[in-house]
């Protein structure tokens, strides 16, 4: 009874030990036919003319034809696709009549792709005699149709196939199948007689002796045949390459009995990549290579200042063009700034309606449309309100479709009056009102403080602003294509600029506008650039490297760093100007950089899109992009995702009770069925109690704010330890080793797939949650002394969200404390939209929890069926 | 699981706890209904409740709903949407009948369960069919799906063709062929692709035939059959040419889907693929995806003759991949059938990875789209590449349940296999 046909998967081991072992008569025919389609290459005599079986031809003389026909084919093509048809059903009949059987029968007969036909239907008769029908839906369909189908299928896709030659193969191999034609073949006696007296055997490697031959073999494809031991383990692998003549003295022998050849059928199956997963040791890896990737992370950040990682920045964008033209703000315009600062001078300590009254006025007198807009917004008790006035310089060559938005907050960032920056931006206003170049509106903002105000102020003009709070703009010119704050409220004369680019929520503007204002600070004027704080910057690793984490940890925050930021979420791209530290160039020089920047600006014929939007700035000319950068922190995400599924895995293994693995063929499939209901509902309901700590620290007033964190911080210490309260003890069956493996799977997973999906948006922040969440990998299994619980617990708490804001509290003295901070939060999330608390609370907070719960727990008595 | 008694009170609580489910989200959260219209996963050119309140504003002022090409949707929807009252002042009662279509497809859903077709057909009873779930269960899993109940909030018009398929499902299975081609020839006439289902219902139909009143002759039924979609296809169209007066409705609704001209982005395959096409090929690539897509309806109604509703299954789940517009609800309504084949889930061998590929598309998905349309920091590769890995998890999850069904067959053939590893070809 010959086993079920399975699949034919293609194994490089398998395929090299089928062409070694193919029969004789088989390769001579293959060289046979690669030589003649080798001798068709050469012009001067014609091959195919020569052997092809060309009826008028045929005479006595040249009856050769009858034999070399076969060898002789169209193209390459052909040749290829017989070969390919032809092996397997060559090889299966020489195998089983022997070499001298089948040189007698085809020498005299038939040719390559009638060869395939006719074998194909001695092949199909004998499926057809052990297998009748094939089962199509509810249908029976005789399996001897299949060649005939075949036929057909080749006669039409194949141009120039010969139907009837292949119909005639395909009809004296039906003959043949059924043994019509038996006589034809020589009588074995003879055949017999040959072998002995030349004793092929002997002399020809490959010979197939007629006494060889074995119906049983038709069974054995040489595809699944290959004798593999039981599967044990990975050392088998050299077994493969047995000398071949001992084995295939051993497969002939074994054939005698076919419960062997059913055993090794079983075995064969095991193979490769089955083999491997079933190894005990695989499922010790997984740890470790979660820590590898944690600490390859790491090391790879750290690598990125080296100049082999990095690059140096160029400009992307074609238009824009910087410091190529000639800037022409100086002379009287310092006169007119003179005047201005004078005026604005005397507005400190004016009210709000009282300085853009009179701002207004000198806007007006400039001959600018001017416009108010109110806006009010609510945080954590207090009211953050003000009046934004803008003012629209309407292009002279332009049609109002685009804009371009120079800021000046009354205060900075760290409340300091604009004295500086205000006349500044009221000269310039006037200076450009002069020129008849612009080809885009350019609008000048004043707002009165650098986060709530431009944040209103871009809501607005986007008309994606919630009314009740902030009122509509009354003046609107076109998109918005690039924005410049200026922050100067240094009075004296200054070194270097300092540019500013964290947007909300890690976003950044494209790089090209750094670039470019670089290119015209340092290349045209001479002023010194920093980023980041790096008021002294010498280009070593270490510069480099702080540079980079403090830009990273900016983005990993996600505040808002000036006015600029409010507009990177509406894909304007902006940074702020602060001159700092001591030097020579004074308020004009500032000018003509605002000047530069606005004439490049001017040039662009389509936003800012050549550049990258996701770097990581490590000097003024050194940058990480993100293809770089990226795979830090999906190691980091990658390590959970990789303990998930290990511990999937895990938990479907049945439990270890009978020792190693007893039986090879029992293993392989036997799940144990899991009970997702017990760790699905711990983990949704920590996911949904995040809500509370989120909306708790977001709509608490100022005062309720420190208390209510306390008390959230007592609570979530707690909390763990109820729940691994309810699962061991409170419920009629405790919690298995399977519900906890479960349980940190499916947290691990989330977790996981958050941060990866975190990355792609702000990468810090992703990165710095991740490497704080780390150890939950690694510390959470359910601890078996009571020792090792209280360690692990404790460690965990030192690494929890809480602990952790509680720590930024108290580092943050100059903010107010942690009072301080959690307002600074809160004000984040009402008026920039800052994520940061929402990826903190709902996704590092509940992973925690379950980390806790799955530390604290103990396991109960296993209950597990066995599928 | 209890004996699957539809015990009244539990079917009460849980319709009504999903009808209160969505009403709260409804009145709760009132920005949220037209978030979820306007997201791309949800709303396509063909469903989106936008562009049905655009065609309703032209039907009301007696202009063509189809003129200005916003409107691709079966004209039948106007007339219901203007007997309620206007979706401006006065949600409620159209947030009342998506709510009320939800629990009228749970309800079918039920009866499918119920009727333990999956483990039982004609043609094969599964060895493994004493382990299932409930109607109660399966109707629990279908109305507290998320991607069911955003569909719902987002108020796409594909939850009528849903109920639809789910009744023309329930009907045949309770042997009742006339009103399961009735339900079917209300579903292909709101989106066109449920005609394919017609082979595998019609196999449904004549295995679970009333014994009484069976037609036995196959080709009798199946010309009964047709002919009834037919005539009833042919009532709805006439009735929508009457409705519009004129016969543009085809080409602006079935047009659009067959030819697809309207390109915004979903979370399919085909509309990335027609913005790079060249003109020239235009047409050619056409014919291909839709060959594509009915190609497997042959296939499987062939292979799996025995396991008609399985057909239906697997079908569904590849329409909701391959389909010119596919969006979640395809995939809810998928999800929605798989529960039935509760007893051959444990022989699927990848479900962790499918549920795992699967959540992660639900938040690149949305991640990537805002960086492409928001951001602007990323590109259409981006929100193309989500979902391509979104069809890959849907493609293994059709062929993981499509192996642990044929599986199931076969360890019935060949009972020494049972529990041996085997491969796939």
């Amino acid at each position: 009874m010959p086993p079920a046909p399975t699949t034919l998967s293609f194994n490089t081991h398998r395929a090299r030990s089928y062409v070694v072992r193919l029969p004789l008569f088989t390769r001579a025919v293959l060289a046979t036919i690669i030589l003649f389609w080798i001798l068709g290459l050469q012009t001067w005599w014609d091959v195919r003319q020569w052997g092809a079986l060309i009826p008028s031809e045929i005479s006595f003389a040249t009856l050769y034809r009858m034999n070399t026909f076969p060898f002789i084919h169209l193209n390459i093509f052909h040749v290829i696709m017989n070969m390919l048809a032809l092996t397997p059903l060559l090889e299966r009949f020489e195998a089983e009549y022997g070499t001298l059987t089948t040189l007698a029968l085809f020498f005299g007969l038939m040719g390559a792709s009638i060869w395939v036909f006719l074998l194909l239907g001695m092949e199909a008769i004998r499926t057809y005699k052990t297998n009748p029908y094939f089962v199509l839906g509810t249908h029976n369909i005789p399996t001897w149709t299949t060649p005939i189908l075949v036929l057909f299928c080749v006669s039409a896709l194949v141009p120039s196939a010969s139907f009837l030659g292949h119909l005639s193969g395909l009809i004296v191999g039906y003959v043949c199948g059924f043994g019509y034609v038996k006589y034809l073949a020589p009588p074995e006696k003879i055949l017999r007689w040959i072998e002995g007296k030349l004793n092929l055997l002997g002399r020809l490697p490959h010979y197939v002796s007629v006494d060889q031959k074995t119906y049983g073999r038709f069974g054995v494809l040489p595809s699944t045949s290959s004798p593999v031991p039981p599967a044990v383990g990975l050392v088998q692998a050299p077994l493969e390459s047995t000398p071949r003549s001992k084995r295939d003295n051993e497969e002939v022998a074994g054939l005698e009995e076919t419960g062997a050849l059913e055993r090794r059928r079983h075995d064969g199956a095991t193979t490769g990549a089955l083999r491997l997963r079933r190894d005990p040791r695989i499922m010790k890896l997984p740890p470790y290579m979660s820590l590898l990737f944690v600490i390859v992370g790491v090391v790879w950040l750290l690598l990125l200042p080296f100049d082999q990682y990095s690059r140096r920045t160029y400009i992307s964008e074609n238009a824009l063009l910087p410091g190529q033209v000639h800037t022409y703000f100086s002379g009287s315009d310092q006169n007119v700034l003179r005047a201005y600062k004078h005026e604005v001078n005397a507005l400190v300590g004016k009210s709000n309606v009282q300085i853009n009254d009179k701002l207004e006025s000198i806007l007006k007198g400039i001959g600018l449309k001017t416009a108010r807009q109110n806006f009010t917004y609510h945080a954590a008790g207090h009211a953050i309100s003000g009046q934004n006035l803008y003012a629209i310089l309407q292009a002279p060559r332009g049609d109002a479709t685009e804009a371009i938005v120079l800021v000046a907050a009354w205060e900075n960032a760290k409340h300091e009056v604009n004295r500086n920056g205000i006349p500044l931006a009221l000269t310039l206003l006037r200076y450009f009102k002069r020129w008849s170049l612009w080809s885009k509106d350019i609008i000048l903002v004043i707002t009165p403080d650098s986060i709530a105000g431009p944040q209103a102020w871009v809501d607005a003009y986007h008309d994606a602003h919630n009314p009740s709070q902030v009122a509509g703009l009354p003046l609107k010119s076109g998109a918005l294509q690039g924005a410049i704050a200026i922050d100067y409220a240094q009075e004296t004369r200054y070194d270097s600029v300092h540019i500013v680019y964290d947007g909300v929520n890690g976003q950044l503007p494209n790089l090209d506008l750094i670039n470019s204002v670089v290119h015209i600070a340092r290349g045209q004027m001479g002023i010194g650039v920093a980023l980041q704080e790096m008021w002294r910057h010498t280009d070593s690793y270490q510069d480099r490297l702080s540079t980079m984490l403090r830009g990273m940890l900016k983005q990993g925050l996600g505040l808002a760093s000036g006015p600029h930021s409010s507009f990177m979420p509406y894909h304007v791209d902006a940074v702020t100007l602060q001159p700092f530290g001591s030097g020579w160039h004074d308020e004009m020089a500032m000018g003509r950089v605002i000047e530069g920047t606005f004439r490049s600006l001017n040039n662009l014929l389509e936003h800012l899109h050549q550049s990258f939007f996701f770097y990581l700035l490590m000097s003024r000319d050194r940058f990480v992009s993100i293809g770089t950068y990226l795979p830090s922190a999906m190691l980091v995400a990658a390590s959970f995702t990789i303990m998930a599924i290990a511990l999937w895995v895990k938990s479907g293994q049945p439990e270890k009770e009978d020792g190693k693995e007893s039986d090879d063929k029992d293993v392989s499939t036997a799940v144990v069925e899991r009970d997702l209901f017990l760790p699905l509902g711990v983990v949704i309901l920590c996911q949904s109690l995040s809500i509370i700590p989120l909306y708790l620290f977001n709509h608490a007033s100022e005062t309720f704010l420190t208390p209510s964190f306390l008390f959230f911080t007592l609570l979530s210490t707690l909390l763990p330890h109820a729940l691994s309260f309810y699962l061991t003890s409170a419920r009629n069956t405790p919690a298995t080793a399977q519900h906890y493996h479960l349980l940190k799977s499916f947290s691990l997973l989330l977790l996981g797939m958050f941060l990866s999906s975190l990355a792609t948006l702000n990468f810090s922040l992703s990165l710095i949650i991740g490497l704080l969440a780390s150890p939950l990998t690694f510390l959470c299994y359910p601890a078996k002394t009571a020792l090792g619980r209280a360690l692990s617990m404790g460690l965990l708490h030192v690494l929890s969200p809480t602990t952790a804001v509680l720590l930024v509290g108290l580092a943050a003295t100059q903010s107010g404390g942690l009072g301080g901070v959690l307002l600074e939060a809160a004000k984040a999330w009402h008026v920039s939209g800052t994520w940061t608390s929402l990826v903190v609370w709902c996704v590092w907070w509940p992973a925690w929890i379950v980390g806790g719960v799955v530390v604290l727990g103990r396991v109960g008595e296993r209950k597990v069926k066995t599928l | 699981m209890d004996g699957g008694k539809v015990t009244l009170g539990r079917a009460a609580g849980l319709y009504a706890g999903a009808a209160v489910l969505r009403l709260a989200i409804f009145s709760l959260l009132p920005a949220l209904p037209d978030l979820l219209t306007g997201r791309v996963e949800i709303s396509t050119p063909v469903t989106s409740f936008k562009r049905l309140q655009e065609g309703l504003f032209l039907y009301n002022h007696n202009v063509s709903p189809y003129d200005g090409g916003v409107y691709h949707q079966a004209p039948l929807f106007l007339p219901l949407f203007s007997l309620l009252p206007s979706y401006a002042t006065f949600p409620f009662l159209t947030n009342f009948l998506y709510v009320i279509v939800d629990l009228l497809s749970a309800n079918a859903l039920w009866k499918i369960a119920e009727s333990g077709e999956a483990g039982a057909s004609a043609h094969f009873t599964s060895p493994r069919r004493e382990k299932r779930w409930s109607g109660f269960v399966i109707a629990a899993t279908f109305l507290f799906n998320p991607f069911t109940v955003a569909t719902c909030i987002g108020r796409s018009t594909s939850v009528f063709t849903t109920c639809a398929i789910l009744h023309a499902v329930a009907k045949a299975v309770s042997g009742a062929p006339f009103g399961a081609m009735a339900a079917l020839a209300f579903a292909s006439y709101l989106s066109m692709y449920p005609l394919l289902l017609l082979p595998p219902i019609m196999l449904l139909a004549y295995d679970r035939q009333n014994p009484t009143r069976a037609i036995r002759s196959p080709l009798k039924f199946s010309l009964a059959c047709t002919t009834t979609v037919a005539l009833i296809s042919a009532a709805l169209l006439g009735m929508s040419y009457l409705l519009t007066g004129s016969w543009e409705f085809l080409a602006a609704t079935y047009g659009v889907q067959l030819t697809l001209s309207d390109l915004t982005p979903n979370v399919g395959l085909w509309w990335y693929f027609f913005i790079e096409m060249f003109d020239s090929f235009r047409s050619f690539f056409l014919a291909v995806f839709w060959l594509h897509l009915s190609c497997y309806v042959g296939g499987l109604c062939v292979r799996i003759r025995s396991q008609p509703l399985a057909v239906i299954t697997l079908l569904l789940g590849i329409f909701a991949i391959f389909k010119p517009y596919p969006s979640i609800s395809d995939t809810s309504l998928f999800l929605a059938l798989v529960p039935l084949y509760r007893h051959v889930l444990p022989l699927m061998r990848y479900s962790f990875v499918i549920a795992a590929v699967i959540l992660y598309c639900v938040l690149l998905g949305p991640a990537f789209y805002h960086l492409w349309i928001y951001a602007g920091s990323g590109n259409a590769n981006f929100f193309y590449a989500i979902t391509l890995v979104w069809g890959l998890g849907q493609s293994l999850l059709v062929c993981d349940l499509m192996f642990a069904v044929l599986r199931d067959e076969w360890e019935v053939e060949r009972p020494e296999m049972v529990g041996k590893e085997i491969r796939q070809i």
